[in-house]
């Protein structure tokens, strides 16, 4: 038993980690039904603190997973981008005014988003160095706190890798498994970007 | 001789009213339907009326006698009904307080009652949170919470459930400090600022590494079930599975869903004529639903359990 911020999306949501879409969907349009305001099924259970805490999380938890979802989902691109729409005018109608007013100020770029492959494809890109790994990732509106969240690589340790701060990079093994865990959380080849970012590290200890 | 493998089911819930009484003598038809022996206990100390459900006069003998010693076993309070393999023990007309009886009957009383033989023993629990009520529920292989969907009912539930989660971690812990925690947290304006089993357990971690992980376990293994009685619509059924949800975040608990009950004009009518649904009109809606959860009941033990029962070379029962 875990407080809610420290239950993980997939916790929050009751879905399992492979969860498509739909069932994001579906799951999120039942948890939120059952954590509402006026909910009969929790009536007496929490204070009104708590019950807005388990909505934000829920709200927090819908919006990180179905990116997720849709973009490793199996579906064909033009497929996903009809998909994708119609989710969001769902959220958009549902959701209420106030709670989304918030998750959008945290999420920076509102421009449509490109998959990973689709910007490796576009830049060409060989080297994974930090920067570049950043700015996919930004470019994909994912924040650094949902890759943490996901990977359950702390924060620091990924800003690190960002930053390619390397004094302050783990032990060659960890850095590696951390490495596979960004990349796939980012839909990236995860052997290509480890041998990419080696690359780098190993010329910075050379100079 | 099967004693130690029968299965004892609470029925209770916290709330007067929502159905207890009536789920239990009708589950208890059903299952003595399978070929199952199968005993009624009318815990209602105080407000017994399970005779009543299953069309049985008063009985001239009653749990009370046990109670009041008059007669030396449990086994020997136990009535007849007119359903084979079905045995009633009436509860207590006249003992007002019999709610609140001592902790020294109550303990021979639960003692008694997993001595009695049957396959299943389905205790009817009165309202409230009672103590004896509270051991009854936690006492027996199954708790079985059966909730109406409305504010009330719900609100009283989660009360009862509480207060069975608290008294049934507060046995299994054994420093004192962690048993003032959990004092403390029946009390909503306790000075330690506790107010739910998150923080209990972050509170608990401070104090015995032990016990924290007791109580950890105790919520693993606490698996109480959910009927939901007198549905209307089909929202109403969607409550079941919130309820669920909300067990899960807020008790850490693991609520099984056993299934809903609509409301049905049968089920008044076959009270009012004194005659069990089951027999009276065993294809009405509400009598299905309650047919259905009795074979999730003896489902979830294993049949050889009821092959037991068939004598050498017999036909398995109707």
């Amino acid at each position: 038993m875990k407080p809610i911020e420290e239950q993980t999306y997939y916790e929050i949501l009751e879905v399992t980690p492979n969860a498509t879409a739909k069932e994001i969907q579906q799951a999120y349009e039942r948890v939120r039904e059952t954590f509402n305001d006026d909910s009969v099924a929790i009536y007496s259970l929490y204070s009104e603190g708590e019950i807005k805490k388990i909505q934000a999380a829920i709200e927090e938890a819908y919006h990180v997973l179905l990116e997720e979802a849709l973009r490793t989902g199996p579906s064909s691109s033009h497929v996903q981008m009809a998909d994708r729409q119609k989710w969001e005018k769902t959220s958009e109608i549902e959701t209420g005014p106030t709670e989304h007013a918030e998750i959008r100020e945290t999420r920076p770029t509102p421009m449509p988003r490109a998959t990973a492959k689709e910007i490796q494809a576009l830049t060409g890109i060989e080297d994974y160095h930090g920067k570049t790994l950043k700015q996919i990732r930004e470019r994909m509106g994912i924040e650094l706190e949902a890759v943490s969240a996901e990977t359950k690589v702390s924060l620091k340790i990924l800003q690190s890798i960002e930053e390619e701060a390397f004094d302050k990079l783990p032990a060659l093994v960890y850095l590696k498994g951390f490495l596979r865990s960004y990349a796939q959380s980012l839909g990236l080849d995860a052997a290509r970007v480890i041998e990419g970012y080696l690359r780098g590290v190993n010329e910075h200890n050379k100079r | 001789m099967s004693l130690d493998r029968k299965t004892i089911w609470a029925i209770g819930g916290g709330k007067g009213g929502s159905g207890k009484s009536f789920i239990t003598a009708n589950l208890g038809i059903c299952l003595s339907q399978l070929g199952v022996r199968v005993i009624l206990i009318d815990a209602d100390l105080g407000g017994a009326n399970l005779h009543t459900l299953l069309g049985i006069s008063p009985s001239s003998i009653s749990l009370s006698d046990f109670i009041k010693k008059r007669v030396a076993h449990l086994q020997d309070a136990l009535i007849p009904t007119a359903i084979p393999n079905l045995q009633l023990l009436t509860g207590a007309q006249d003992l007002l307080n019999a709610s609140e009886a001592k902790a020294v009957q109550r303990h021979k009383l639960l003692r008694s009652i997993k001595q009695l033989d049957s396959d299943y023993i389905l205790v009817d629990l009165g309202a409230g949170n009672a103590l004896s009520v509270l051991d009854f529920f936690l006492m027996s292989d199954g708790g079985i919470l059966v909730v109406t969907p409305e504010p009330t009912s719900i609100e009283n539930t989660y009360r009862f459930l509480k207060s069975a989660f608290y008294r049934r971690l507060r046995q299994c812990v054994s420093s004192y400090g962690v048993k003032n925690l959990i004092d403390a947290v029946s009390d909503q304006k306790n000075e330690m600022g506790i107010r739910n089993p998150q923080e209990l357990i972050e509170a608990a971690k401070r104090i015995d590494k032990e016990d924290t992980d007791k109580i950890i376990a105790e919520v693993e293994s606490f698996r109480p079930n959910l009927i939901l009685n007198q549905v209307r619509t089909k929202k109403d059924i969607e409550i079941g599975f919130s309820v669920r949800s909300a067990c899960k975040k807020y008790f850490g608990i693991h609520l099984h869903y056993l299934g809903y009950i609509p409301y049905d004009q049968e089920v008044a009518h076959s009270i009012r004529r004194r005659r069990p649904l089951m027999l009276e009109n065993p294809r009405s809606r509400a009598a299905q639903c309650v047919s259905e959860i009795s074979s999730k009941l003896a489902d979830g033990h294993p049949l050889s359990l009821r092959l037991s029962k068939t004598p050498p070379g017999g036909s398995l029962a109707p």
